[in-house]
């Protein structure tokens, strides 16, 4: 008989609401203790002072939604994904939910090894100008080989290209009078990361719109994903018996 | 969370939220807090330090769980908000909020603020005129009642023309009673004058402005005089803390608080009689939780919050009468649950040590030691007689035991210090690093932790002048000289906070204009070294025409009325005299836990008794 294979909890989070205020830090400090109060059995590394194994996925700028965040803990014992969802859902507060639990394998990539898109929607206040400049921006931008970006960071700042990080870039169907959302599927995690702000900045650059209203725009996170080719594949998909589907054309996470 | 509630300032307040550091510090809304029911007699509790500081403190939880257990009340929680958010708050026209309804302060009925230390006392007035109150209690003729409780309460004079109430001693019953005072006065629509008056008379509430303070004069008090139907003497309330097991549903916070952990109470008082410990007098007796009780709150806690750490906490938790039961029976919770244990405030003695090394996980890295002087001459004074022996054999287990760190609490300027006891801090320092050395064993690394004594309210050291800070600033320089070592790191406590803390602690009500000037001079979180400008406070006491020598640098007169006299903590005068007496003598005290009392008058005065929960020293 062989040991049974050591098992991996993926969880599929929201963090809307209040939790949209917390950063990484405090937001990967709720899923743990929500964890243990939840009663997972959660797999530990560490002699004196134990520390949970869990995987995260990249890091959300605070003041951003999201549908879509990923956890991996690691499972010391079986527990189904169904019960797993229960009792976490009983377990978080403040604008974080449950979304999707699946058992895996723990021969695959965790999370945070294995997310590099990240796909966002931007929805603009009514005085954000109108459609067409948006539009303009956005085909501007696609069309630009270069498109060049000052990144302040507390420490340093750098000048660097965020066009090969910017996968797709369009403005959503909407009626006249709808307010301008955009989509966009930007690298996260392994391969670097583009933050949707920066892009929505150089875009209402060229549209001619003032920060103090792009600066309002909420921004959701939709899906995570592993490219493979020109395919987002999501991570809940992997690993498992199926075959891994594609979201190429149109369909969105 | 309840964003319905009438008043509701959150969408007001979230626009700000991306502009200031750690949003979340405004958001409320985490694991147990409470979804309050608006409705009756509300209770706004505040602490006056920011969230990661004040989402610590037990006891504003204890209370807040005892008012929304009450039916008709509820209370919530106020925070200091940052001085980011203040300055957008301030700019946006936003008073001060509570977290779980973000409801302005001005709108409740009671507006409870602790008073943890001195230090505060700046960002206290900053709570009260960001609520959009007038400061001072005579100026407010409608809004919450505003009233104070904490240690400050040992000697809240300096503040008392800002409170209109503070309460003395353990808060549970009296915040009830006052929270049934005022119910009261709002079904029958009494005058604020009769409800201030009413709620006077309950036991441990004292009302600043119905005592007359006269001054001689050399500045001196001539006398405190209560106004007609107040009692001459304000006492203090004692709870039996085997009644009263809080809290039951701790919040967790989003970040990382300053003790970031479960804090379980072993018992309240200590009589142990340390002879500068503010803390160990003023709350006598002491009072044991059943160690059943105990065990089954760290169980039902841990499960509740998802903490990894538990402390089981006291002023001395060594002394708990079951110690060596409980701390293994919580061990094993521990072991079960993933959790890390720890016991603060342990005696520098082998029991501490022995009992820390088998159980206490919680600094694997280290233990902390509280030894306080550096010789045993001093050490009798204080009258906490650890020998050196004892603390070569405490931090030979610590060290065996494998922490790698020990930490050492000492403090300078106590009475009758020479420098020659400021030299032994850092021979006694060495010694303990060369005895290990001598096992064989690798000296761990010494964090040496120096603070200024400062004389407080209700010990037996309140009579004496504070050591000034040219001859603070010499001591600190010996100490420097003597501990040079890669292995030890020395740190002290800033000589200009210990002034003001000094100055605070044994003040009377002539420093209301002081604190109000040092506060509009822009004084905000004093107890942060980044944002305590002394020049404030000297610029302020000459502006006022406060002479701080008179308040810091006096030796008091046994005879002299002091301005906390007329608050009782149940503490005999006599007694406190007698213990000053034997100080400068270099006599020990005995434990009242042996069985010999020591006629601190607290039994007698509050017609109580200690509760131990097993044999004194069984657990040796």
């Amino acid at each position: 008989m062989t040991a049974p294979e050591e098992l991996r909890l993926r969880v599929q989070l929201t963090k809307k609401g209040p939790a949209r205020y917390l950063s990484h830090s405090e937001f990967s400090r709720a899923i743990m203790f929500a964890a243990r109060r939840a009663g997972l059995p959660l797999e530990y590394a560490g002699q004196f002072r134990a520390r949970m194994k869990l995987s995260l996925s990249p890091p959300l700028p605070i003041g951003v939604t999201s549908e879509c965040e990923l956890v991996d803990f690691q499972l010391a014992g079986y527990l189904s994904p169904v019960d797993a969802q229960q009792a976490l859902n009983e377990a978080f507060c403040g604008g974080i939910e449950v979304v999707f639990c699946r058992l895996m394998g723990s021969g695959e990539r965790p999370v945070g090894k294995l997310i590099d898109t990240a796909t966002y929607r931007a929805t603009f206040p009514e005085e954000a100008g109108a459609r067409e400049e948006w539009e303009r921006a956005v085909a501007e931008f696609l069309a630009m080989e270069v498109v060049e970006f000052e990144r302040v960071q507390p420490r340093r700042t750098r000048t660097l290209d965020l066009r090969p990080g910017v996968h797709s870039l369009e403005l959503e169907d909407g009626a006249g009078d709808s307010p301008v959302r955009i989509h966009m599927a930007l690298d996260d995690g392994t391969r670097g990361t583009i933050k949707p702000w920066e892009v929505i900045e150089v875009l209402a650059r060229m549209a001619g719109v003032p920060r103090e209203t792009w600066e309002r725009a909420l921004v959701n996170r939709l899906g995570l994903f592993a490219r493979r080719g020109d395919r987002l594949v999501s991570p809940m998909e992997l690993g498992s018996r199926k075959p891994a589907v594609s979201h190429r054309g149109g369909k969105r996470y | 969370m309840n964003r319905e509630a009438p008043g509701c300032l959150w969408e007001r307040i979230e626009p700000l939220l991306l502009l200031v550091e750690r949003p979340s510090r405004y958001i409320g809304g985490e694991w147990n807090a409470p979804e309050v029911k608006t409705g009756g007699t509300s209770v706004a509790l505040a602490y006056p330090d920011v969230y990661e500081i004040g989402i610590s403190n037990t006891g504003l939880a204890i209370l807040q769980e005892v008012v929304n257990e009450m039916d008709g009340a509820f209370a919530e929680r106020v925070y200091s908000p940052w001085v980011d958010m203040e300055s957008e708050m301030r700019s946006a026209g936003i008073p001060l909020f509570t977290l779980e309804t973000h409801s302005p302060v001005k709108d409740f009925d009671i507006f409870g603020i602790s008073m943890p230390h001195e230090l505060t006392y700046t960002n206290i007035l900053n709570l009260i005129d960001l609520a959009g109150l007038p400061l001072r209690s005579g100026d407010r003729s409608e809004g919450p009642l505003v009233v104070g409780g904490g240690c400050g309460c040992a000697n809240p004079e300096p503040l008392a023309e800002f409170f209109d109430l503070f309460v003395l001693g353990d808060g549970e019953e009296a915040l009830r009673a006052l929270v049934e005072v005022v119910t009261r006065a709002k079904t029958e629509r009494w005058e604020r004058e009769r409800m201030l008056q009413e709620a006077s008379l309950l036991t441990g509430v004292y009302r600043p402005l119905a005592y007359d303070v006269d001054y001689d004069a050399d500045g001196i008090i001539k006398a405190v005089t209560p106004a007609a139907g107040v009692p001459e003497k304000v006492r203090k309330n004692v709870v039996d803390i085997d009644r009263w097991l809080y809290p039951r549903r701790p919040v967790v916070s989003f970040c990382e608080a300053v003790h970031d952990r479960l804090n379980v109470e072993l018992f309240r008082g200590c009589t142990r009689g340390c002879r500068f410990c503010q803390a160990g007098m003023i709350s006598r007796p002491v009072r044991e939780r059943s160690a059943g009780e105990v065990v089954k709150l760290v169980d039902e806690l841990a499960g509740r919050t998802g903490h990894e750490d538990v402390s089981l906490c006291s002023l001395s938790s060594t002394d708990y009468t079951r110690i060596v039961e409980v701390a293994r029976r919580v061990a094993e919770i521990c072991a079960h649950r993933r959790m890390i244990m720890s016991l603060p405030s342990l005696r520098m003695d082998g029991m501490a040590a022995d009992i820390a090394a088998r159980l206490d996980r919680g600094g694997r890295g280290g233990l902390t030691f509280a030894p306080e002087a550096g010789t045993e001459r001093l050490r009798r004074v204080i009258n906490k007689p650890i020998t050196d022996a004892d603390m070569v054999d405490a931090v030979l287990r610590a060290v065996r035991s494998g922490r790698r760190r020990v930490k050492l609490y000492f403090m300078i300027g106590l009475p009758t210090e020479t420098d020659e006891d400021v030299e032994e801090i850092g021979r006694l320092v060495f010694r303990l690093r060369d005895a290990v050395r001598s096992e064989g064993l690798a000296p761990p690394s010494f964090n040496v932790s120096v603070s200024t004594f400062v004389p407080k309210p209700h010990t037996p050291f309140q009579w004496f002048a504070q050591e000034p800070m040219e001859s603070v600033r010499r001591k600190q320089g010996i100490l420097k000289t003597e501990l040079r070592a890669r292995s030890v790191n020395l740190s002290w406590h800033d000589r200009e906070m210990s002034e003001v803390e000094g100055l605070l602690a044994r003040g009377d009500r002539r420093l209301a204009g002081v604190v109000e000037r040092v506060w509009a001079l822009g004084a905000r979180f004093d107890s942060w070294s980044e944002h305590f400008d002394y020049s404030r406070w000297t610029e302020a006491w000459l502006a006022e025409g406060i002479d701080p020598e008179h308040y810091i640098r006096r030796g008091r007169d046994a005879a002299e009325v002091l301005p906390w006299d007329h608050l009782d903590f149940g503490l005999d005068k006599g007694f406190l005299l007698e213990e000053r007496r034997r100080a400068l003598e270099g006599e020990c005290s005995p434990d009242c836990r042996d069985g010999v009392c020591v006629e601190c008058g607290v039994c007698d005065a509050l017609d109580t008794r200690p509760a131990l929960k097993g044999p004194w020293g069984a657990s040796e």
